[in-house]
């Protein structure tokens, strides 16, 4: 891939979008797949950056206005959703499969009078009212790290270097570094 | 599985109709990458698009038989390594699944597999990070890799795998048998149990509920 323009293209597209400008991308980082920046609110100056070598193939970013995502270099992300808020900070070489879902927030209120709110904050009608904030609290994932298919990593969520976290977990709390995690909620099963 | 004499197999590389290891086009196809030659289908199976095989890498001749009356909808993905093969049972319904196979997987006649769903017959990347850090910088894609340790995956007649659920590598679901929606599959299933939870675990069986196999 060439070093000064890195993919932008999008293989079997059904979508015109392009890459965000707020997005950048070091050299050869792919992004394949159409839907990718579909949620993609983020403006401020390099909001999203992934490093060098990445390829996110079929992977969907949804970032909201002020969010920061980090993603460092030789990931692979594969059909998975990484939904931001507040900041993601993903390391060098993090696998993540398909189905997988990355969230720092709660997107809506735990409060069921102000979630009346902002299922109307979030209606298409004219006049809807300003939604309320949700919880947000920062996920960080080490170097090294594999998330298997179908894995779900909560917000406030650390995931130590070279952790394996198993398809199909819930991670809901902090990982050691060099732990193999399953199940919901994810717990150590292992440590390499 | 039924007699399949007289059944028509579609297949580039059998019926001599078309190139040899041409792809074919699905009527109505909105993708253009066409059916593998290495896929064969039986009479009134059905694949709704070649999107299905954007993962497709199986050199395996055939790689994938569909049963009779078997398909596969939007949004299944044949992620097969160069030497993964997948018979599909009569009657079987894959419902927007992800294989992700290197070795052989068996999905048995009348199995249902629903949306969301991840088989995989292996792990593709080294379970230690040092391993995993050598492959990240190779640039090779771990997605891609084949499994250093395949173990194979087998998939019971009239099994019914829920929503979203991830079956893990070695796993045999037996005949019969229900996977709650969500489960996580690190054990054998029993023939007629029904099994829920992450990991999942029996929570009943199946002729509980006054059916029979």
């Amino acid at each position: 891939m060439s070093e000064v323009s890195p993919a932008r293209e999008v293989d079997h597209r059904w979508s015109e979008d392009e890459v965000p400008p707020s997005v950048t991308l070091g050299a050869g980082v792919a992004v394949i797949g159409a839907k990718a920046f579909a949620r993609y609110f983020a403006t401020a100056p390099g909001a999203m950056t992934v490093g060098e070598g990445s390829v996110m193939d079929g992977a969907r970013f949804s970032v909201g206005p002020r969010a920061r995502l980090r993603v460092g270099r030789r990931c692979r992300f594969s059909d998975a959703v990484v939904l931001v808020e507040e900041l993601v900070t993903i390391g060098d070489r993090v696998y993540i499969g398909w189905g997988a879902t990355i969230a720092d927030a709660d997107f809506h209120p735990l409060d069921p009078t102000l979630r009346r709110i902002d299922a109307e904050g979030c209606s298409p009608l004219d006049g809807a009212p300003t939604r309320p904030a949700a919880a947000t609290a920062p996920v960080r994932i080490g170097n090294d790290v594999w998330i298997g298919p179908n894995a779900t990593v909560l917000k406030g969520v650390r995931i130590g270097a070279g952790a394996f976290v198993e398809p199909g977990s819930v991670v809901t709390c902090d990982i050691p570094a060099r732990a193999r995690v399953m199940g919901n909620p994810a717990r150590v099963t292992e440590r390499f | 599985m039924a007699d399949r004499s007289g059944d028509v197999a579609v297949s580039a590389s059998r019926s001599g109709s078309d190139a040899s290891g041409a792809r074919r086009r699905i009527d109505g196809d909105w993708c253009d990458l066409g059916l593998p030659p290495n896929v064969l289908l039986a009479r009134g199976a059905h694949v709704e698009t070649s999107y299905s095989f954007h993962r497709f890498r199986s050199r395996r001749d055939p790689a994938i038989t569909f049963g009779r009356g078997a398909s596969a909808y939007l949004g299944t993905t044949f992620d097969l390594g160069p030497r993964g093969s997948v018979t599909i049972g009569d009657y079987a319904m894959l419902n927007a699944a992800q294989l992700s196979i290197d070795g052989h997987l068996e999905i048995g006649d009348h199995a249902l597999v629903s949306w969301g769903v991840v088989v995989m017959d292996g792990y593709r990347v080294p379970f230690t990070p040092e391993g995993r850090r050598r492959l990240g910088e190779t640039g090779r894609d771990p997605f891609t890799a084949e499994a250093a340790d395949v173990r194979p995956v087998s998939i019971g007649a009239a099994v019914w795998i829920g929503f979203g659920c991830t079956i893990l590598p070695g796993v045999s679901i037996g005949e019969g048998a229900v996977v709650a929606a969500r489960s996580v599959v690190a054990e054998d299933v029993p023939a007629g149990c029904v099994v829920a939870g992450n990991p999942a675990g029996i929570v009943r069986r199946v002729a509980d509920a006054g059916v029979g196999l």
